[in-house]
Parts: structure tokens; sequence; C-alpha cells
């Protein structure tokens, strides 16, 4: 078993890139499922792959105080950590009023069935993206429930920074761009192995 | 009026005199803990994310609570702080996120409260009021001139400590 990695930040031009490559592959799969359920052609960007400080993180994606909805699943067996996916207001908004015609101002002035809709888009979306990621790497990867919750981006940030504080102070930031009827979407996903997972994905993949 | 405010990013701690204030934004798991001695009006804020310093050769004292801690009190000491005047306040810890199946997840920020209440009674420092636990994060403010505490949250009216 490699450990060449000791934390996200140890990632070589060609870790990155072949992060990036997995990424892309996991996110354009993530915009067909999003595409078949809201019946909507959706194009994607070319995934960007960032590793980020917390406060880095938050500034890229909003502001510290600004509400955002998140569903979080936990990644076990042969790749553990954290999949992350934060709406950002534009996105929600795209995505409910595709779904069940709602428009909002706030996510507070949302109710529950917003928020289970939206839990079950960021999961099928954090799924498709696993999906195609096992199937590249040739790993089993088991999934939990989703879990969701509506708050402060920099509270929820703190979930992936303090469970994976002891190896590392950086996150893994992919962002892409969806693109819906010439809209483009901010959409925040985080993949987070724990270290020992992102060593043996670079390794069976060839980068050690 | 206030004149200044000092921002403190995750893990780290600023204090000072006078007239100004000092917040820590969008505490989740963390803990923020405001030290306060009226009679200096010397006050400090401290924003924990883990409960203890593994690795003592760690450099980031204020990331975890038991260091971040000592090095807050030894700082503020030295600028003439008494325990026994000191107003201590927290506010943090929540879980952010619900696993089902899966309890011991998310329980940080419960560790992290644990771990503060211990170091702050082994210092023999009180702590007047608290504001943890629950699932949403929050935004704390010290007001140095008065020792004024101030939560916010979302979909709630502010709170004072």
């Amino acid at each position: 078993m490699s450990n060449r990695l000791k934390s996200y930040e140890d990632m070589n031009l060609q870790d990155l890139d072949v992060m990036k490559e997995i990424s892309s592959i996991g996110t354009s799969h993530a915009a067909t499922a999003l595409s078949k359920l809201l019946q909507k052609e959706i194009r994607i960007s070319i995934p960007e792959v960032n590793i980020l400080g917390y406060e880095e993180t938050v500034d890229k994606i909003g502001q510290i105080e600004e509400l955002v909805a998140a569903t979080l699943v936990r990644m076990s067996n042969e790749v553990n950590g954290l999949m992350l996916f934060i709406f950002k207001m534009d996105l929600a908004n795209a995505v409910l009023g595709k779904l069940i015609g709602r428009h909002y101002e706030s996510f507070e002035d949302m109710d529950e069935m917003d928020y289970s809709a939206l839990e079950e888009i960021g999961n099928i979306i954090i799924c498709s993206y696993v999906n195609a990621f096992t199937q590249l790497v040739g790993v089993q990867i088991d999934l939990s429930v989703p879990s969701s919750t509506v708050n402060m981006l920099g509270g929820i940030l703190t979930v992936p920074i303090a469970e994976y504080g002891y190896e590392t102070d950086k996150l893994m930031y992919i962002n892409a761009e969806f693109i819906m009827e010439g809209e483009k979407l901010s959409d925040g996903l985080l993949m987070l192995p724990d270290i020992e997972s992102l060593n043996s994905i670079l390794e069976k993949l060839g980068v050690s | 009026m206030v004149d200044k405010e000092l921002k403190v990013g995750i893990g780290d701690m600023k204090f000072t005199r006078g007239d100004s204030r000092i917040i820590t934004y969008a505490l989740g798991s963390c803990i923020g803990i405001t030290f306060y001695d009226p009679f200096l009006k010397l006050g400090a804020l401290l924003h924990i994310m883990l409960p203890s310093r593994s690795d003592l050769n760690d450099p980031k004292v204020f990331k975890y609570a038991d260091s971040g801690i000592h090095e807050t009190i030894r700082k503020l000491t030295a600028f003439g702080m008494m325990k026994n005047r000191t107003i201590v306040k927290i506010a943090g810890g929540a879980k952010m996120f619900e696993m089902k199946g899966s309890s011991d997840f998310g329980n940080i920020g419960q560790r992290n409260a644990a771990m503060v209440k211990k170091i702050l009674m082994e210092e023999k420092l009180r702590i007047v009021a608290e504001d943890t636990g629950g699932a949403y994060a929050r935004t704390m403010l010290l007001d140095v001139s008065n020792g004024d505490v101030i939560i916010r949250t979302v979909g709630k009216p502010e709170k004072h400590l």
C-alpha cells in the first residue's frame, strides 16, 4: 500500500490531472442524471479541481454566512470519505422550478418538501458521480443514506474540515459550471476521500 | 463608537483592549470561546476546531481546545488578566448533519464542547454563559468595550450571552 501522500496539499500536478480526469467523467455523469430528471438539456464545463484551505473554499463558493443547502453522503468500503454537494440559491431555484414549479428569494422561505427534493437531487448527483468513479477506478464504494441541511456555508464546511482535521487542513473542491437553458449555474461538489483512500486511488490509476 | 473589528479565522485567536469588537463567523462544530477581564477591558476570542493537540510539534496551537485555551490564557495573563475576574462564554459545537445509522459521525461538536469545559475547569475559569449544540451555525461577537457577547444564527433574533 502506497502512502506517498500525507495530505491533500502533497498532490502534484500529475495527481491533480488524474483527479481532474476522474472529476470530468464524474460530473458529466451527474449532469446526465440531472438532465434526465429535469427533462432539460444540461451542459457542463470541464471541472476545476482545487485543493484549498477552509477560508479559501468558503470564498470560492460564496460568503461565509450565506445560506446554502447541502447534501452529505459518506463513502465506505474500499474508499472512505465524504461527498458534499452544495446548492446555492441559483441552482436550487433552477432545479425546484423545473421539478415542482416553485421559485424562492431565500432558502428560509422553503418548506420541508423543497428541502427533501434538494436532498434527493444532491444525492442523485453524488451517486452518479461516485458510480462513474467506481467504474473508472475499479473499486467498491458503499454510500450512506444522504443527510442534508440548510445553513451558513461556513458552518457546513466546518464538517469536512473537522472530520479530517487531524490529517489535513485542506479540502478538495471540484467546481464545474452547469449550463441549463443558457444560464450558468454554480455547483459545488466536495470530494473528500481520506488520505489512505486517496493514495490507493492514485495508485490504482497508475500514478505513484 | 466602535472603531475597529477584529476577525478571527478558524483555528485562530485574537485579543485586544478598549473600544473594539472581535468576531468569528459561522461556527459549526467548532467552538468560540470569549475571555473578558472587565477591569482591564481586555478581551479575547478563540476559535477552536478539534479537541486536543495530539502532535506536540504541530505549530497550530489555536486549532485545538487544549493548546488553544492554554496559549490564550498565557497571552492574556502577560497582559494582566486575572483569572478570578475573567468572564468566559462559549458558543458552537453544533452537529450540522444528522447521519442515519452512524451515530458517531459528526459528534465532533459535542467532543469539542466537552474538552473545552474540561480544560476551562482545570484552569479554574468559570463559564458564565454558553450556547452550544443544536444543528446550526453561529456567528459570535465580543464587544470589548463592555464584555457583551452576541450570537447570530439563521432565522432567529440575535442573542446576548
